[in-house]
């Protein structure tokens, strides 16, 4: 159930072709869930001094 | 009956209201042929999408101030502190809207059909499909209208047209269907099945959300 | 009795507080999820005899699809619960939603079009399901939209809540499409009511994945309510005292 797929790490970033895909995606993935989560992050903080300076 | 009779005035007298629906729909249907190479059989291809999306944009733009004036010179509020049935009276204005501007449309529908297929038959099965639509379009985008009252019809299109899809699906399959001589009934049933339920549930649905302008 | 529950339990300030417990728990578990399991389907499945390593993407695509109809669904939840129970907490969920459920279509939509060109040979079909889930998208733009559009807040969050309750009928639509209309689109690998068409070693990753984006976009959405009720509560003695 978990044998390397592949023969090389070479081979398992390249995946006969497929891996520009495959990675792209992956990166669209991984920055917009990053993006949101710091963008809310920013958000909170900035509302939490606003509330604090009127403190 | 009273009320039939008194939005169908109120209507009649904004000539704008439902004759601009109808020209629009007149307009697209003549710009059409001017974007295709003017040979009959490539003018069949693309006739029948650009004749729902005719009637789609037709009544996007009659129902823009179909609550509008009466919600801004406070007629609408009048009628809801009375105790007439607001949603009875939405029916009621959507069915007049529809006689008014989509049963001329969809006799319209017929005759560039009629004038594009030269096929009568055809162009007979265009007469229920398009009054169908229209009053489901009608009902869609006068909860669209409701929805966005006094924030252009703009923000209404945009909420509301993504419900209107499904139904343009199943016309242009109904119409496929027709030429191939298989399940056109079914398509209409579908089509009324959608309408019944649609015609009950928008009038409730726009009253509540006037109700929620007006709070 | 419901009402009872739900008032007691959805306080804005419960609901805070009790965010706050539980959410280190649920993002670093459902990190760890997600990343073995991208590893374990990327690096550890065996390729695919038809589409090849392309159908990698699965593990990417497939958490982001679901979501993106499971997030307007639970808006649609909580729109009848905020119309229904007049629950605060219900309407702040509804538009801390939103945004989240129209990146989780951006990424499907993506990422379908992106599995496409090696698989169909296109970027892009006017497939049932690929259209019906770009008019998803336009319809949490549509909502956004109109909630943004009305300083009173309470207005916007009745009429957004009566535009997501109308939209959830585009929901089945979505779900069927595809045995509907019959087009390129490959069927659900993974159904509740049937057997899953999928090898049990490409399964167990995707199931993970699902799992682990799940806990993340829950996640997210437990920040974005964060900041909905932060900006709704300002003016609330409660919310000083948190600060």
């Amino acid at each position: 159930m978990f044998n390397f797929a592949f023969n090389s790490f070479e081979e398992a970033i390249y995946m006969n072709g497929h891996g520009i895909y495959v990675w792209i995606v992956l990166f669209i993935v991984v920055s917009c869930i990053t993006i949101f989560f710091i963008t809310y992050r920013k958000k909170i903080q900035k509302i939490k001094k606003k509330l604090n300076e009127s403190n | 009956m009273n009320e039939l009779k008194l939005e169908y005035l109120k209507l009649k007298k904004k000539t704008r209201s439902w004759l601009g629906p109808i020209l629009v729909f007149w307009l697209i249907m003549l710009a059409f042929p001017l974007t295709v190479e003017f040979m009959q059989d490539k003018l069949e291809i693309g006739f029948f999408s650009v004749l729902w999306i005719a009637i789609l944009i037709s009544m996007m733009l009659a129902t823009e101030d179909i609550f509008i004036e009466d919600y801004n010179d406070g007629s609408l509020e009048q009628t809801i502190i009375k105790n007439t049935s607001f949603q009875f009276l939405i029916s009621i204005r959507i069915i007049v809207y529809w006689l008014m501007i989509g049963v001329p449309i969809s006799i319209l529908s017929f005759i560039f059909s009629l004038g594009t297929s030269e096929d009568l038959l055809l162009s007979i099965s265009v007469i229920p499909l398009s009054i169908i639509s229209s009053y489901i379009f009608l009902n869609l985008f006068a909860l669209g209208s409701a929805l966005s009252l006094n924030k252009g019809s703009l923000l209404g299109a945009l909420i509301t047209m993504p419900l209107a899809l499904p139904v343009l699906i199943v016309l242009g399959k109904s119409i496929i269907a027709f030429q191939l001589g298989i399940n056109y009934l079914e398509f209409i049933l579908l089509l009324l099945g959608c309408l019944s339920i649609i015609i009950i549930a928008v009038p409730i649905i726009v009253s509540f959300i006037i109700k929620a302008h007006l709070e | 009795m419901i009402k009872k529950f739900i008032h007691q339990f959805a306080s804005p300030k419960t609901y805070l507080y009790q965010v706050n417990r539980f959410y280190p728990y649920i993002f670093y578990s459902s990190l760890v999820i997600y990343i073995i399991s991208l590893i374990w389907g990327l690096f550890f499945t065996p390729e695919d005899f038809v589409q090849g390593n392309s159908y990698r993407i699965i593990y990417l695509h497939v958490p982001a699809s679901f979501l993106s109809q499971s997030l307007y669904l639970a808006m649609a939840v909580a729109s009848v619960t905020y119309l229904v129970w007049r629950v605060k907490l219900a309407a702040y969920l509804i538009i801390a939603i939103a945004p989240i459920g129209a990146m989780t279509t951006f990424i499907a939509l993506i990422s379908g079009s992106i599995w496409g060109i090696p698989t169909w040979g296109t970027w892009w079909q006017w497939d049932a399901r690929i259209t019906s889930t770009l008019i998803l998208f336009i319809m949490y733009l549509g909502l956004i939209s109109l909630h943004n559009s009305f300083s009173n807040f309470e207005k916007a969050d009745k009429l957004t809540s009566w535009l997501v309750i109308i939209g959830a009928v585009n929901i089945p639509i979505i779900k069927k499409s595809v045995d509907w209309w019959s087009t390129l689109h490959q069927s659900a690998s993974i159904t509740l009511t049937e057997k899953p068409t999928i090898d049990v070693l490409m399964l167990y990753p995707l199931i993970g994945s699902i799992i682990g984006f799940l806990g993340l976009i829950t996640c997210l959405v437990l920040t974005s309510s964060k900041y909905q009720i932060l900006i709704r509560e300002k003016t609330k003695s409660w919310i000083r005292d948190y600060v």
